[in-house]
């Protein structure tokens, strides 16, 4: 028990540090400029795109889309800037040093994206409500709050097996810009799934987002948690499944530098 | 003559810069595609008419054209910073704009080339070609869209010197770019408000002559789409003469420009 507790002591400390330490970039003009004007923009841009494609009626199957997607802003951006930034800052050997559960450690670097992300989606779905009228009297909406809690967790997930490969490249970033606009094309955010080609679908349907993204569509129409729950479980264990996969990579690149005393080397 | 040496220096540095930096294959290469493809898959919807498909094909190259071009310019001030390069640049006889002008050009090539992958992507993946291009009026219209560019680089790069949040605030609305200036969807699907704001970029009217280029049907005012991209990029740089001279004074009076 006590061990439990020292171990939570290690989450939120390592929490709350990595949210003092590493958003330096979330500053009130940093903000605006990441939270608000790229959601609000990146939707218009989609829900206009789709509107001229396919007509207005379609516009909120865009809006709904996209406003979800936004979740991955925080789940791969966030993220990876967490994981990764340690190389760059050049703490990286500090971290490898300390004593600390190295598992507790590594999933404490989501918790802030994860609810950075939930607060994006409601931005972005209030946007949707506000232009483009999004009805969401017919909505289940404790449904539509626990996937888009889930999609946050999933993408951050995501987020975590990246920011371990970032650890051994310069520049995470740029991962992190191919992933995020990488799930705008697969994961059935403006276009369904079954509209690429076989081996994109088995990519789309390997990777967070899709199913959840399907099951936050059905929830917003009225659907019971009962006719979305293979849905969110499918979400959840991919998300589980890729977590677990940066934290594997984690260790190993770690046992890597360790060995090679690379853990500097940039 | 030294001034247009230090302008090709700053040109050729730049080049080799973007040819060894990671970043610079994600914006001209990686990232047009991507929109390339999310675009022709939605304008590629069922019955889409071909000028539909024109804004798949062209799209995603405007939209890498487009971030190159004040990528380089933004960053190009951004990494003189924290490489603490800044000052001296500040420093040196050679006045600022002529070493911005060589980075922009730079920016300008490397931009361009966000057309190549692009058209391949749109032709081998989804058999889409510019129906009916008019190869003169087209280059004529890129050569003034790549005009426009290069005016609002050139504004815009004193605003990164002074104040950098400026650069985080343009970043993010990025895509608002993409929308006001019609890249991949013609602004008449726009509000009335929002086309009006849009008639205010030079670059809108230099991209509706280039789709207008490359489809037989609507209406073709070249010669008035070109003036008002010209005159606007002129009006442009009448506004980034005063904003040199204010960032020229206000970089040598506070001494604060590291940390701006």
């Amino acid at each position: 028990m006590r061990r439990i507790g020292l171990e939570a002591a290690v989450f939120a400390r390592s929490t709350f540090l990595q949210y003092i330490a590493l958003f330096q970039w979330a500053t009130i003009r940093g903000y605006i400029a990441y939270k608000i004007l790229l959601p609000v923009t990146q939707i218009l841009f989609f829900v206009e795109l789709g509107v001229y494609a396919t007509g207005r009626q379609n516009a909120l199957y865009f809006a709904l889309g996209n406003a979800l997607q936004l979740s991955a802003n925080a789940g791969i951006f966030g993220v990876i800037g967490t994981v990764a930034n340690e190389r760059q800052y050049g703490t990286l050997p500090l971290l490898l040093a300390s004593p600390a559960n190295r598992l507790v450690t590594f999933l404490s670097r989501a918790v802030v994206n994860v609810i950075d992300g939930i607060a994006t989606v409601v931005i972005g779905l209030a946007i949707v409500v506000l232009l483009y009228g999004l009805d969401l009297h017919q909505a289940n909406l404790a449904l539509l709050g626990l996937c888009v809690v889930v999609i946050s967790m999933t993408t951050a997930g995501l987020g975590l097996m990246f920011g371990s490969i970032g650890l051994v490249m310069r520049d995470a970033i740029i991962i992190a810009n191919v992933v995020y606009y990488l799930l705008l094309i697969v994961c059935g955010i403006n276009f369904p799934v079954s509209r690429l080609p076989g081996v994109l679908q088995l990519v789309a349907y390997s990777l967070p987002l899709t199913r959840g993204v399907q099951a936050a569509r059905d929830a917003a129409a009225g659907a019971s948690l009962a006719s979305v729950s293979g849905l969110l479980a499918g979400e959840l264990a991919i998300g589980v499944l890729w977590a677990l996969g940066g934290y594997v990579l984690f260790r190993a690149l770690e046992s890597w530098a360790r060995r090679g005393g690379l853990q500097e080397a940039y | 003559m030294s001034l247009a040496r230090a302008a090709w220096r700053a040109f050729v540095i730049t080049i080799r810069m973007r040819v060894i930096s990671q970043w610079s294959y994600l914006t001209w290469l990686v990232f047009p595609l991507l929109f390339t493809a999310v675009g022709l898959y939605v304008l590629d919807s069922r019955g889409a008419s071909s000028s539909h498909l024109v804004y798949g094909v062209l799209g995603g190259g405007l939209i890498g054209y487009w971030s190159v071009a004040y990528i380089d310019a933004g960053n190009g001030i951004q990494d003189e910073r924290w490489n603490g390069t800044l000052e001296q640049i500040f420093a040196t006889p050679t006045p600022l704009w002529v070493i911005l002008l060589g980075k922009v050009c730079a920016g300008l090539f490397f931009g361009l080339l966000s057309f190549l992958p692009t058209a391949a992507f749109a032709y081998f993946g989804f058999h889409a070609v510019l129906p009916a291009l008019d190869p003169w009026r087209f280059v004529i219209s890129l050569a003034v869209l790549t005009l426009t560019f290069f005016c609002i680089a050139i504004t815009l790069a004193p605003l990164f010197a002074l104040w950098r949040w400026v650069f985080a605030m343009i970043n993010g609305f990025e895509l608002g770019v993409y929308i006001l200036c019609g890249f991949m969807f013609p602004i008449a699907v726009l509000a009335p408000w929002a086309q009006g704001i849009a008639a205010l970029l030079a670059p809108t009217w230099a991209v509706k002559a280039l789709y207008a280029s490359t489809v037989a049907e609507g209406p073709h005012d070249f010669a008035l789409w070109w003036i008002a991209a010209v005159g606007l990029s002129l009006a442009y740089l009448v506004g980034a003469y005063f904003l040199y001279a204010l960032v020229e004074r206000e970089a040598r009076v506070s001494g604060e420009l590291a940390l701006a």
